[in-house]
């Protein structure tokens, strides 16, 4: 059975005094420790469908099922309370944070909304989800702005595995980093993957990225699907017009790749 | 250390640093210089200044020591300005978040009971809670108050309109916190900045505020106010003109020295802004 399962997914949006659809009638699903990949050129709707599916904004129609149970009719503490099973990593993690907030209150918060851990508990609790994601756990004192972009994304991450999720959102998660870290980090969210059996929707434009970590892809044109498939399969051989000028753009050093 | 040089980077950053620290060693030292009751008369009536060199300022119309009551009146005025800004400040700030962050019915509800207070005179305002509950400090501090939030809300609600739509208040919600933690605790203090520049404009109009309420005799009658002082030397304007200019020199003084020191913290936020 599918972790998440989109159905018809719509959002429509005025611009310029005529609605438009920035998603129109998306279906897709996410199986358990599945990694599915949302590429499309900027404006297709990939953003928009991850803040649909974290219920950040709310569709026109549409349904979606998470865990099996119909996630559009959670409401309040109920929604609050399910969201510890589906986490979301934003492109920019500086952004994603409260600017004031030191790396430990970051990590505290979730696990003390969701009650994961006692008061007394919740340090080591912390220390431990840093190493887990590969950061010292003297880093827990120091403030956001004060580490890294690449630590800053690792810290995310960690926020995100605190309250064992069965599905990460990871909307341009890597598109920010610089290649190296990048790589480590991919390497970190397969591993985690392995190792914890979450799924993931990884939402890049980046097709070099996602031949690297995703299963299954979705191209999306204009917020329609223009094409689905096999990641490697889709890579090698696009049928849509969007999926040739998106592969037509991947760097060419990708090829020495495995 | 850094800050505050940046801070004294402008004269008028100096000018305004250094009359508000002179009205604050006043207001410390003045049970201190002038223990008692700076209301009891302590020489003979209108003994003009510099005459008496225990009574340097001379006495007023009760014989009462200008001095004394100088001192005494920084008292009240610094700590009704402050409390009725802190107070003003606050609700301002809450009203402003609660507003911005949940927009709707709520914000259309709390933005009209805001044009409401703005549309009444605020000094009116405070003249009619004042003389219906009665001239008490706590009275005065509320009624200014009262008059004076609507501005930081405005401003609360702007700037929070922006901050709510940044990413780190999607990724709070993401991870389940309630909406009411969301606005106090992720989303007002990163938009106190703009709100907080507004305090020394408060403080110095909570200051006049109050010296106006004294000047009509609807001040705390147990405490020596500047306003009240000026009020009564009004009765001897012409035979003796300093028991007015005194207590108004003193009232201006301060109200310039909090816009200088406000301007001046503005000035050196806004280069650290600019910097990074």
């Amino acid at each position: 059975m599918s972790v998440l399962a989109v159905t018809n997914l719509t959002k429509r949006y005025h611009r310029g005094g005529k609605p438009f659809a920035a998603v129109d009638e998306v279906s897709f699903d996410v199986g358990p420790a599945e990694t599915l990949a949302l590429a499309g050129p900027s404006g297709s709707g990939k953003s928009t469908i991850a803040r649909l599916v974290l219920r950040l904004i709310e569709p026109d129609a549409g349904r979606i099922d998470f865990e099996g149970a119909n996630f559009l009719a959670l409401s309040g503490a109920a929604l609050r309370a399910r969201r510890a099973r589906l986490q979301m990593v934003f492109q920019d993690p500086l952004a994603a944070f409260n600017p004031r907030a030191t790396v430990a209150r970051v990590l505290d918060d979730p696990l003390r909304i969701h009650g994961i851990a006692p008061r007394s508990e919740r340090p080591h609790r912390i220390a431990a989800l840093l190493e887990r994601v590969g950061l010292d756990t003297g880093l827990a004192a120091r403030a956001i702005h004060e580490i890294s972009g690449g630590q800053r994304q690792r810290v995310a991450i960690a926020r995100a595995i605190a309250t064992r999720p069965s599905l990460i959102v990871l909307d341009e998660a890597v598109s920010a980093l610089d290649v190296s870290v990048r790589g480590q980090i991919l390497e970190l969210l397969l591993d985690l993957q392995r190792q914890e059996r979450i799924a993931y929707l990884f939402i890049s434009h980046d097709l070099g990225v996602i031949r690297a970590v995703a299963d299954r892809v979705v191209i999306l044109d204009a917020g329609r699907i223009a094409e689905s498939g096999d990641a490697r399969a889709v890579i090698a051989d696009p049928q849509s017009a969007v999926g040739k000028a998106l592969v037509a753009a991947m760097p060419k050093l990708i090829r020495n790749r495995p | 250390m850094k800050r505050l040089r940046r801070f004294l980077h402008t004269p008028e950053a100096i000018a305004g640093a250094f009359i508000l620290a002179l009205l604050l060693v006043m207001a410390l030292t003045a049970p201190l210089f002038f223990p008692g009751d700076p209301q009891a008369i302590a020489g003979p009536a209108l003994l003009p200044p510099f005459q008496d060199w225990s009574l340097p300022l001379g006495t007023d119309r009760l014989g009462r020591d200008v001095l004394a009551e100088l001192f005494h009146g920084a008292r009240t005025s610094l700590a009704v300005g402050l409390a009725a800004a802190a107070a003003a400040l606050l609700i301002g700030a809450v009203v402003g978040t609660l507003a911005g962050f949940a927009g709707g019915l709520v914000d259309e509800a709390l933005m009209r009971i805001t044009d409401a207070f703005q549309t009444v005179p605020s000094f009116l305002l405070a003249l009619a809670f004042v003389s219906i509950i009665g001239p008490s400090l706590g009275v005065v501090v509320a009624a200014i108050a009262l008059s004076a939030w609507t501005g930081p809300a405005r401003v609360a609600r702007a700037e929070v309109l922006s901050i709510r739509e940044r990413d780190c208040v999607a990724g709070a919600r993401v991870i389940g916190m309630h909406p009411l933690e969301i606005a106090f605790r992720e989303v007002l203090p990163n938009a106190l900045p703009p709100v907080l520049a507004l305090s020394s404009v408060i403080v110095a109009a909570a200051i006049l505020t109050e010296a106006a309420l004294s000047f009509l005799g609807l001040g705390d009658p147990n405490r020596v106010t500047w306003g009240g002082m000026i009020a009564e030397g009004r009765a001897v304007l012409r035979t003796a003109p300093l028991l007015s200019i005194v207590p108004g020199v003193a009232l201006m003084l301060t109200v310039l020295g909090v816009y200088l020191a406000g301007e001046g913290v503005v000035e050196s936020t806004a280069v650290r802004r600019s910097l990074s």
